[in-house]
């Protein structure tokens, strides 16, 4: 099985890497199009146009877009994303500083949303046009009308400003404190993993709020999906049958379950995609320091290698997840395999 | 695993994690931290990005200073334009013709590489500047300065190619910069004499403190220079923090989480006036907030609709919707508080008959139609645009407006592009001189005449205010420049701004500086 | 047939979702036709005097940083709303039907590329992608309609695809076919309407997802910006004033957001279920 399993994700990732290109592809013409003129910013208010025309040549600007994108695709395969023409950083560096700031956020999200909505959305599905049923609705539906940054806006204004709960939104960790060196980028993490306490509380504190903001966005879709998809297979003939056939209703719940997983984790699948650009506006009011307050700032400042550098790794990490999961579901879910 | 066991779990978390969030470490007394907007861009003065300006000063100090002095009004100390002052260069004598100044260095001035400050880092660092033909080089050529050579190990001589009165107060400024060539030149290549990408990300100079670590977007750290010169500063340690967001800037020195932040808008600042927990200085400041128009570009290029519209803008209005009635009118495109600004040409009261009727003689008797471009490089920008809108659309004059990044704006700006016909801006400049605000920002070859605005009638006087050594006869220029410029009305002069700065209350020693940025070596907290 | 009187009536007792959510929508909708006769002022008129006014009898929300009266813009936003949703929701139907119509019937390369576009935006976090294309294309109005319309129509296309291969292999098509109809009378009278339950609810859901984009790209400082009074341009500039104790300029743009996006979404739900229920009574 493990030989047909790798040849499954082989198959996968030889389809997903085009669209991937395909995606860099666009977002590279599209800054080209539109995207300011760095070259009058890093000349400087005194040079002269034969120093614009170097700096132009240097940045490869002078070249027709199509070929400027080969040779981008090349440097790329060696792992030179080109350089940010702002920080005049290496934009493999700043990703790779900042990829996991950003995943910690995601995740903690995520599973925490999923913690709550995943056996809420279940127990809705149990218990259909209950009350209890109305109220994971309704709250699902409100969650989801609830536009992410508007939501930080009102925790910061709530927790930190009017409560003084929270502390100040400004990065990961108490500005006097002493970063940890690093093991695996995340400031938690790493101050448990060195004995760092004061420091670890610190991050820990400054991961509730938006953490917690995260949640609640991630929580509602969770929620409604699940209940939907615990409704269809607790409709079904199948598990319908199986009732009549005087199944006990742990054994039923445990079959609903089983079947449930392999939806949810597609589910979950788009759901943690989507949420890397939600993730992004919160990383924005909480100057997290991650790959999405970086990414957004250069879309605004027009940085060309920062914005595909950006979109490579968004794309990239939906490729990974998807393919993880696609993983996940040949495993558990032997009777899709041919379809697959 | 039932829903109600599950929701006891999340609430326990929670309520963990609030707890633990309460606990806040106060700050070290001997660290500053600072709310900024951005960390900063780059290191090098002469290529400017983002906030680099702002802690180039602190790194990087000059051959002379300002002298203060106590404003009898207020009792607060101020710097004096008059002064200069030594401070990496002991003392000086000038040749009689004016153009050769012999100056000597204080000696035992130590970099936190342990190198000592020489003649030859001087000569290094301008050639570095004149290399790179950008802002170092700008300031040369507006002082004069043709040569400059090694005399011996602690003396330079500068040579200027006319007598000028800047050259001693361009030497406060932070560029040409003085690096520890010695350090500097151990990373330079081949294809990169001057070290230039070194530079870009590190610091090495004489100053009172020295770049620790730069975490991009989150936070840059400075350290006290162990070998510093002079006093030894009360903050060992500065955390340049960066807090894109101006409400929690204004949060966090309110709540003491930080001792200084930057850039707060006057509707902040009036707030935290009223606020006991937060220090708020005041001082006049030398920019102001200006709309401007090329006059190269139609239909800017009837000075009777540039004109009209200063006449149709509504300045008590501006003053009281955006700068909280704490604005002060500017009239001269020199501040006030550089001697030798002239007021006498600005009769642009608002007068709304007057800007139509000229409107009706530039030939618009239908109104005119315009594009006000604005950007948030400046926190007033939106809102000037947008009452500017109201108030002229009153004369006939109908605005559109037209939001651009700030990376267009500086661009579009630029030297070599300058082809926004009406758009907002601020520029304050940082050498207490008249000849150089004008030369700045209205000659034909300064560095920020954003407008292109060129007049050889004006430039012409701006040249020989340079070179004139009668005191008499050059302020006489001045004013004859300043008339024609307010006469041509390329600006919209509004309201200075003035520079405000919070800070934590017990900080003293805050004295404004005209490129508005503190100085963390002067700082203390008692 | 049994006629029924007002079978509609039935719908809404039975769907409450579907009577507040349409209550809410069509209650937005009047407020964007009739805008410029129930807003109290103009709203783009500043008022110097009375800059960041907290609620009062003359502002009945207050007003915001540079004086302009909150209500009005609140009410004027939902012309941008609705302006916005309605045509980027119209373009991606116009362009997914008749995709998707292809695609599920003639297949071949038409397909393909379909299905290709939507593992695209699968791949992608579809806010990011709306972002960078605005930014890049210029921030005007059309643009963020264009841009939103294209990034939906491929879920219209895919709806209508799988409503064809659903019907394919069933013996509706067989039997039409036997009778000797024609494609064209096929696809509309036995695709199309079997679509439409679906689209219904994609319509509204979409919709809201629109209205939510603009107001995200705005928040960012891409798309619309002031003194144009939109809400997520107007959430930006509350933001400010959150921490100054001016809450009320975040504040209610954000409700009016809110209360709409929760509407259409409430309206989906409910059409949803009916469907459902439809179905299953059929």
């Amino acid at each position: 099985m493990l030989v047909q399993l790798f040849r499954f994700l082989l198959r996968r990732l030889a389809v997903s890497l085009p669209l991937v290109v395909a995606v860099v592809f666009v977002t590279f013409m599209l800054v080209r199009i539109g995207g300011g003129d760095p070259v009058a910013l890093l000349a400087g208010p005194t040079a002269s146009s034969e120093e614009h025309a170097a700096i132009r040549a240097g940045l490869g600007l002078d070249k027709s877009p199509i070929e400027q994108f080969g040779i981008y695709v090349v440097r790329a395969a060696r792992g030179d994303l080109g350089q940010s023409w702002l920080s005049t950083k290496q934009v493999i560096d700043e990703i790779r500083n900042r990829a996991f700031v950003s995943l910690e956020l995601l995740l903690w999200g995520v599973a925490i949303g999923a913690m709550v909505g995943i056996p809420a959305g279940a127990r809705a599905a149990a218990r259909r046009g209950s009350l209890y049923d109305q109220v994971v609705r309704a709250v699902s539906l409100a969650g989801f009308s609830i536009p992410t940054y508007w939501l930080g806006l009102i925790a910061i204004l709530t927790f930190f400003y009017a409560l003084d709960l929270a502390p100040a939104p400004m990065g990961r960790l108490n500005p006097t404190l002493i970063t940890p060196d690093r093991i695996t980028g995340s400031y938690l993490i790493d101050a448990v993993l060195r004995g760092q306490w004061e420091v670890a509380r610190s991050a820990l504190s400054h991961l509730v709020l938006p953490v917690l903001t995260v949640a609640v966005v991630a929580c509602a879709p969770i929620m409604k999906h699940t209940r939907a998809i615990a409704s269809e297979i607790v409709d079904s003939e199948f598990i319908r049958f199986a009732r009549a056939s005087g199944l006990g209703e742990r054994c039923i719940r445990r079959m609903v379950l089983r079947n449930s997983m392999v939806p949810v984790l597609t589910f979950m699948g788009i759901e943690i995609v989507g949420l890397l650009g939600t993730s992004s506006l919160i990383e924005l009011i909480f100057s997290w320091g991650g790959i999405g307050q970086w990414g957004l700032q250069s879309i605004l400042n027009g940085d060309f290698a920062a914005i595909q550098g950006y979109v490579l790794f968004a794309a990239l990490l939906s490729v990974v997840v998807f393919i993880v999961i696609d993983a996940a579901n040949y495993v558990l879910e032997p009777r899709g395999r041919e379809r697959m | 695993m039932s829903r109600l066991f599950l929701l006891r779990k999340v609430c326990t978390v929670g309520a963990l994690f609030l707890a633990l969030a309460a606990a806040v470490v106060p700050a070290s007394a001997a660290t500053l931290v600072v709310a900024a907007t951005k960390t900063p861009g780059g290191f090098d003065g002469d290529a400017l990005k983002p906030n680099t300006q702002n802690v180039v000063v602190q790194v990087y100090e000059g051959l002379t200073k300002y002298g203060y002095k106590k404003n009898a009004k207020t009792g607060r100390m101020e710097v004096d334009p008059t002064k200069v002052l030594p401070h990496l260069a002991t003392k000086w004598s000038v040749s009689p013709d004016g153009k050769v100044y012999t100056v000597e260095l204080r000696k035992g001035v130590k970099s936190p590489f342990g190198n000592e400050f020489t003649s030859v880092d001087v000569v290094w660092g301008w050639e570095k500047s004149l290399a790179q033909k950008r802002t170092g080089a700008f300031i040369a050529r507006v002082a004069g300065v043709v040569k400059v050579e090694v005399m011996d190990q602690y003396t330079v001589e500068f040579t200027l190619e006319a007598p000028s009165s800047i050259f001693l107060t361009a030497l406060t400024l932070y560029t040409p910069s003085l690096y520890d060539s010695t350090e500097v030149k151990k990373h330079a290549t081949p294809a990169d004499p001057w070290a230039l990408k070194w530079i870009d990300q590190n610091t090495a100079g004489f100053g009172a403190y020295h770049l620790q670590s730069l975490k991009s977007g989150e936070e840059a750290v400075f350290v006290a220079n162990p070998n510093y010169w002079g006093v030894k500063p009360f903050y060992d340690r500065v955390v340049y923090k960066e807090v894109p967001n101006a409400g929690t800037r204004f949060t966090l020195i309110r709540t003491g989480q930080v001792q200084w932040t930057e850039e707060l808008t006057l509707k902040q600042i009036s707030e935290l006036k009223k606020d006991k927990r937060v220090k708020v200085e005041s001082d006049q400041g030398t920019g102001f907030a200006s709309v401007r128009m090329n006059p190269t570009i139609k239909p800017f290029d009837n000075p009777l609709l540039r004109q009209a519209i200063s006449y149709a803008t509504d300045y008590k209005a501006l003053n009281q919707a955006v700068f909280e009635n704490l604005g002060s009118q500017a009239r001269s495109i020199v501040s006030p508080i550089i001697p030798g600004a002239d007021t006498s040409a600005w009769k642009y009261d608002t007068n709304l008959d007057k800007a139509r009727q000229l409107l009706k003689q530039a030939g618009y008797v239908d109104g005119v139609d315009v594009t006000l471009e604005y950007s948030s490089i400046f926190w007033f920008e939106e809102q000037v645009a947008i009452q500017m809108k109201d108030q002229l659309g009153k004369a006939g004059i109908r605005v559109k407006l037209q939001k651009i990044t700030d990376a267009d704006m500086r661009s579009r700006t630029a030297p070599n592009k300058r082809d926004l016909p009406f758009f907002t801006f601020m520029d304050n400049p940082i050498v207490l001189d008249p000849v150089y605000a004008l030369y700045l920002n209205a000659h034909s070859g300064g560095a920020s005449n954003r407008n292109n605005y060129t007049n050889p009638e004006f430039d012409k006087l701006v040249n020989a205010a340079r070179i004139e050594q009668n005191q008499k006869k050059r302020l006489e220029l001045l004013r004859k420049a300043q008339q024609i410029h307010t006469t041509d009305a390329t600006w919209v002069m509004t309201m200075y701004t003035g520079a405000h700065e919070a800070m934590t209350p017990c900080m003293t020693g805050y004295v404004w500086q005209p490129d508005y940025h503190e100085r963390w070596r002067e700082l203390s907290c008692k | 047939m049994l006629v029924r009187a007002a079978p509609w009536i039935n719908v809404l007792r039975d769907f409450p979702s579907i009577a507040i959510g349409l209550a809410i929508v069509l209650g937005y909708a009047a407020l964007a036709l009739l805008a410029p006769w129930i807003a109290p002022m103009d709203p783009i008129r500043v008022h110097a005097d009375a800059v960041l006014a907290p609620p009062s009898a003359r502002f009945l929300l207050g007003t915001d940083g540079n004086g302009m009266d909150l209500f009005s813009r609140i009410i004027y936003g939902s012309r941008y709303a609705f302006g916005i949703a309605v045509p980027a929701v119209l373009l991606s139907i116009v362009i997914g039907l008749p995709v998707g119509l292809w695609a599920g019937y003639r297949g071949g390369w038409v397909d393909e590329i379909l299905l290709r576009s939507m593992d695209l935006l699968r791949v992608f976090p579809s806010i990011i992608l709306a972002l960078t294309i605005v930014a890049a294309t210029g921030q005007s109005i059309i643009n963020v309609i264009l841009v939103i319309g294209l990034l939906d129509a491929p879920i219209f296309a895919r709806m209508v695809r799988a409503e064809i291969l659903a019907l394919r292999g069933g013996i509706l098509i067989e039997s039409a076919r036997a009778i000797g109809n024609g494609t064209g009378r096929m696809l509309f009278v036995h695709v199309l309407p079997n679509s439409i339950s679906g689209a219904l609810t994609q319509i509204s859901v979409r919709m809201a997802w629109a209205i939510r984009v603009s107001a995200t790209l705005a928040f960012v400082g891409i798309g619309i910006q002031q003194p144009t009074p939109e809400w997520g341009a107007m959430i930006r500039q509350g933001a400010e004033y959150m921490v100054t104790g001016e809450w009320w300029v975040a504040l209610f743009p954000g409700l009016a957001l809110v209360t709409l996006v929760f509407g259409l979404n409430l309206l989906a739900d409910g059409i949803q279920d009916w469907m459902g229920r439809r179905r299953t009574q059929r």
